[in-house]
């Protein structure tokens, strides 16, 4: 580096997204440094493999490098950096999985079961395996609503799928996520 | 119509979770919604009865325990693969955003010489970061850039370190991107104007570099 004493690190997210956007890739590694672990879990959660999250978020990051520069508010980077990660963890599940009729019946079998559940050390460790247990598109959509924070109408855009489908899967999802934790209150 | 329909095969459009909580005529699909609206118009049937009461409580709680998930997996795994890392950085460049080309004089005129518009951002950075307390952000040319001798307007956007002199931060960032862009390009620098956008902190008194 040619000028050691200039610490990105303290710099807030707006002047590093500005930076990026004029090509300095020194700032866009401190701002992928600093918000690629949350990108990261909240991507696992939805794709429910760490693997394709991994995938995700460097795809999302590869775009949203390149598109940078249309960002209207530089301090709402992270949040923006979230809708194109939610984007290519659903586009990876579209091509993963063409049929998703059949996985809402088969991924029940899949995952750690209620035995795992039943040893969890906490609350979100209980969490984490009832959300891991959820027919797939029922967990993307419940992921999406209560962690990205995404309307029916946004989610079922992202999923290919109608909002009436995106509210049966969420009031399902939210009938096993409730009286699963149930316990934990 | 009649009762005893099964409900379709594959993927129901609609909600499987029939009745209403407490009689109150508001199924859980609705008071998800009402929750969603921060529940707005109030609804009196379903404020006044202990049941929605305890079923939303119990919405908002599982919804909160979502995001602390999330949150929490990601303070326990701060750290990045660095062959992701590794990954990722080969697959962008700065060159993607080098802008417009700004021609040199050539001393040989058989060769053409040039600078990109990114090249002098990066000019403009390093100069300012070199002030005491400030960091750059936004470098923005206007102008005419292709050397026909119309002046250019330099516009940054820079964050203070909280505390430094900001007046006197900005005029000298002002000062040194000016004579770095008049030492090593061509350009008929006009204006250089410097916005103080933000402040930045250092974390801990020990953990400063500046």
């Amino acid at each position: 580096m040619r000028h050691p004493v200039t610490d990105l690190t303290l710099a807030s997210d707006e002047i590093l997204a500005e930076r990026s956007a004029d090509g300095d890739t020194v700032a866009f590694a401190v701002l992928v440094r600093r918000h690629g672990p949350y990108l990261r879990a909240f991507a696992a959660r939805i794709t429910g493999s760490s693997a394709d999250a991994d995938d995700a978020v460097q795809e999302a990051l590869i775009t949203a490098w390149d598109a940078l520069s249309s960002l209207e508010d530089f301090s709402k980077v992270r949040a923006w950096l979230t809708s194109i990660v939610s984007r290519k963890s659903t586009d990876r599940i579209r091509r993963r999985k063409p049929s998703s009729e059949l996985d809402e019946q088969r991924a029940e079998a899949d995952h750690r079961g209620p035995e795992a559940r039943a040893i969890a050390s906490s609350q979100l460790d209980a969490l984490a395996d009832v959300l891991a247990a959820l027919p797939e598109g029922q967990r993307q959509c419940w992921v999406l609503k209560e962690v990205g924070g995404y309307s029916y109408d946004e989610i079922a855009d992202e999923l290919d799928i109608t909002p009436a489908v995106v509210r049966g899967r969420l009031a399902r999802a939210r009938a096993t996520v409730i009286s699963e934790m149930e316990v934990w209150k | 119509m009649t009762m005893d329909t099964p409900p379709p095969a594959g993927e129901p459009d609609d909600s499987t979770s029939a009745g209403t909580i407490g009689d109150s005529g508001y199924t859980l699909e609705d008071l998800s919604d009402y929750s969603d609206r921060g529940r707005e118009p109030a609804i009196p049937a379903i404020d006044d009865n202990a049941e929605c009461q305890s079923v939303l409580a119990s919405i908002e709680r599982v919804g909160a325990l979502s995001r602390d998930l999330v949150a929490k997996e990601a303070t326990d795994h701060p750290a990045l693969d660095e062959s992701w890392f590794g990954s990722l950085f080969a697959a962008i460049s700065s060159e993607a955003k080098a802008g417009r080309d700004i021609p040199l004089s050539s001393p040989d005129p058989r060769t053409r010489l040039s600078i990109t518009e990114g090249a002098v951002r990066e000019l403009v950075r390093a100069a300012g970061d070199g002030v005491d307390g400030a960091l750059v952000g936004r470098c923005q040319l206007h102008g005419d850039l292709d050397g026909a001798g119309s002046g250019i307007r330099v516009e940054l956007s820079i964050s203070v370190l909280l505390g430094a002199p900001v007046h006197e931060v900005a005029a000298l960032v002002r000062q040194r991107v000016y004579s770095e862009l008049l030492a090593h390009t061509e350009l008929a620098v006009e204006a250089v104007d410097v916005t103080v956008a933000d402040v930045h902190v250092i974390p801990n008194p020990q953990g400063g570099t500046e």
